[in-house]
């Protein structure tokens, strides 16, 4: 017994040290380089977000949007919690978006990002909607 | 015949085998898009307008499109190359099946493309650069050859990528992730370096670059770029939320 506690002290010691170099060692090794592909969804999405913004700050669409009761900051927060893949379904809508894209068109795309925050719980402006979460 | 524009020696019996379904009796966008690939070409999609496809012929560039000869209940689909326009009749010029120079008037290519919902590409050696080229869906399409291990054509479309939009950080980090796959580490840490030097707020740069040089065993140096990592995505999330 009295052998074996004298030996725990530097076995300790050595079990120490694998543990502070392992965990040294590990860090760079187990993260992973990040993907081209990763850092152009981002961008993309980026892209598309800043269109979405883009769209709000027409005067027309500001006062269609307010005379319905809804906040531009409202609907600032809700593009912003968007993900690539949500901004993504909107391209088609966005491509066409800059060039003369009427009020209506607008405010339809508008509805449609809180319908899709709605269904992932992040507001509740349509009861009807069950959330999905 | 889109191959051999760009001088690539490719026999129709070849490519054949390579796209053709024979119960089908055609081939799917999918395999005529991937057939471009293997041969190291870039595949890039034109936005769904007539001008873009006129602006690529005009460059000298043929456009494939693709066309639906019927109508939408009953499609008869059918792939052509846009080689030319004849703007005082507006008479479309058309490499259409065995025929070399179909002439098809504008009214009547939009009416079959419309049905198509306008597809239409141009494929192209991954140095060159369509005429309409827009810097992410170009980048995305030289990101198709990354992941389809066409390795070389990848890295001269990210090159061309990068001396053409140099504010791009996704053509720098395509080119340092090409080297890193290939276990090139010095060149790559190298692209890696050069793109935190550009944008040090993207915190895929710092992570890379930390990660090209444990490989090469500078471990110091490399803890102290995932902290800058970090640094950097901490900034753009407050960014985000403002």
């Amino acid at each position: 017994m009295q052998a074996i506690r004298s030996y725990t002290q530097s076995v300790s010691a050595i079990m120490a040290l694998v543990m502070v170099l392992s965990s040294m060692w590990a860090i760079p090794a187990s993260a992973n380089i990040v993907g081209t592909g990763e850092l152009l969804t981002e961008q993309r999405a980026d892209v598309d977000r800043e269109a979405l913004m883009g769209m709000l700050e027409r005067e027309d669409v500001k006062s269609t949007l307010a005379s319905m009761g809804v906040g531009e900051q409202e609907v600032r927060d809700r593009i912003q919690s968007l993900t690539p893949s949500e901004l993504a379904d909107f391209q088609q809508q966005l491509a066409e978006a800059p060039t003369g894209e009427g009020v209506v068109g607008i405010i339809v795309l508008f509805l449609l990002v809180f319908i899709i925050t709605d269904m992932l719980c992040a507001t509740d402006i349509f009861p009807f909607i069950n959330c999905i979460r | 015949m889109m191959l051999n524009a760009q001088d690539v020696a490719a026999t129709p019996d070849e490519l054949v085998s390579k796209v053709y379904l024979p119960e089908r009796k055609g081939a799917l966008q999918v395999e005529m898009v991937a057939a471009a690939r293997q041969y190291g070409m870039l595949v890039y999609p034109l936005a769904p307008e007539l001008e873009a496809v006129l602006q690529e012929v005009r460059a000298g560039h043929p456009v494939l499109v693709l066309q639906n000869l019927r109508f939408g209940w009953w499609p008869q689909w059918h792939f052509a190359v846009v080689t030319g326009y004849d703007s005082k009749k507006e008479v479309l010029i058309l490499h259409s099946g065995t025929e070399e120079n179909y002439r098809l008037p504008v009214r009547a290519f939009m009416a079959t493309w419309k049905r198509s919902e306008q597809w239409a590409r141009v494929i192209l050696p991954p140095g060159q650069l369509p005429a309409t080229a827009e810097p992410l869906t170009f980048l995305m399409a030289a990101h198709d050859l990354e992941t389809t291990q066409q390795t070389r054509a990848a890295k001269s479309a990210y090159k061309a990528a990068a001396e053409a939009w140099p504010d791009q950080p996704a053509a720098m980090l395509g080119l340092g992730n090409l080297a890193y796959q290939q276990g090139h580490w010095s060149e790559a840490e190298e692209y890696y370096r050069a793109m935190t030097k550009r944008f040090p707020d993207i915190s895929a740069g710092w992570n890379n670059l930390a990660e090209a040089l444990s490989k090469q065993g500078k471990d110091e140096e490399s803890f102290a770029m995932l902290n800058k990592a970090q640094e950097a995505k901490k900034r753009s999330q407050k960014q985000g939320s403002d």
